[in-house]
């Protein structure tokens, strides 16, 4: 760094480029939303074909997911494949996101880096709880409800340090988490387009609007 | 012209100082290592730096154990966002009369 600040213009580019990367998580790639889309399409479809494949009512979305007559052996299946979904999409971000700081020539690995992955983790691991204590009590609906709404929610408090276009992502996972609770039958169809249309349509945007 | 120079602060003339209050401008509070990182200087230069800041009162440093290990967090004072709010006002000030 230069000791000399006889230019202006030089000292006001420094300041905007330390305020905003030290402030805001800018490496996060828009591709990896397309990459958790695809993951969560693909997830469910798998969950549909479980649930279909079990339970022998055509309202299983009113009826809990673990316990009762289905039993436990869907809602382990169900769990192990969503536990799937989640590393393939979080590992595409995580991938992507440093290949992208990599190439921009910006460390990924930051104090906002660590902020953003707390804010995005507690409200995260309070949501899976919620469904671990819950699954066996309320209807199908309100856990793919909870799991849309929780992740909202960590999306919007994660979206203070990176691009404030999370944020918003965040908004509509809530509000597609609700509509699960108020169209319980279209739950599956909701939580493909909660989980997977959102995230690539997101994706998309991020990518032509950022590059990378 | 005076006046503009009035205002151009004299505790910023160095890059890394302007550095340091650019980062603690926008962050609630950061440790040393974190500020390291952000700004990419050795750790006498920083330290050097800090501590005049911290003299002028621009600076606050508070000392706190986690997990038992020693950490220094620093933070902006009222002060120092005030006077680095107008040397902001002055570098624009003198860039419109270039």
């Amino acid at each position: 760094m230069n000791n000399q600040s006889d230019q202006p213009l030089e000292d006001i580019r420094v300041i905007r480029k330390l305020m905003e990367e030290s402030s805001r998580f800018l490496s996060l790639s828009g591709l990896s939303g397309i990459v958790a889309g695809v993951a969560g399409i693909a997830g469910a479809i798998i969950a549909h074909l479980i649930i279909t494949g079990n339970s022998p009512h055509t309202d299983w979305y009113l009826r809990p997911l673990a316990g009762g007559e289905a039993g436990t052996a869907p809602a382990a299946k169900l769990f192990a494949a969503m536990a799937v979904v989640l590393v393939v999409a979080f590992s595409g971000a995580v991938i992507l996101s440093s290949r992208k700081a990599k190439r921009s020539g910006i460390k990924a690995w930051t104090p906002v880096t660590r902020r953003m992955l707390i804010s995005l983790l507690i409200p995260l691991a309070a949501g899976g709880l919620f469904v671990l204590f819950t699954v066996r009590t309320v209807p199908a609906n309100v856990t793919a409800a909870s799991t849309l709404i929780f992740y909202g929610v960590a999306m919007m408090s994660a979206g203070k340090f990176t691009f404030g276009e999370i944020h918003w992502l965040g908004v509509l996972e809530v509000v597609t988490g609700l509509a699960c609770l108020l169209l319980p039958q279209w739950t599956i169809i909701i939580w493909a387009a909660g989980f997977g249309v959102i995230h690539i349509c997101y994706g998309l945007f991020m990518h032509l609007r950022y590059r990378g | 012209m005076k006046q503009i120079l009035a205002n151009f602060n004299k505790a910023f003339e160095s890059r890394v100082r302007l550095g340091i209050m650019s980062v603690l401008a926008v962050n609630q509070g950061m440790d040393f290592t974190g500020l390291k990182e952000t700004l990419a200087v050795t750790d006498g230069n920083l330290a050097s730096h800090l501590r005049a800041l911290e003299e002028a009162g621009y600076v606050r440093m508070e000392k706190s154990f986690i997990n038992r290990k020693p950490n220094t967090s620093y933070s902006i004072t009222e002060e120092g966002m005030e006077s680095f709010s107008s040397h902001l006002k002055a570098l624009e000030e003198l860039i419109r009369n270039q």
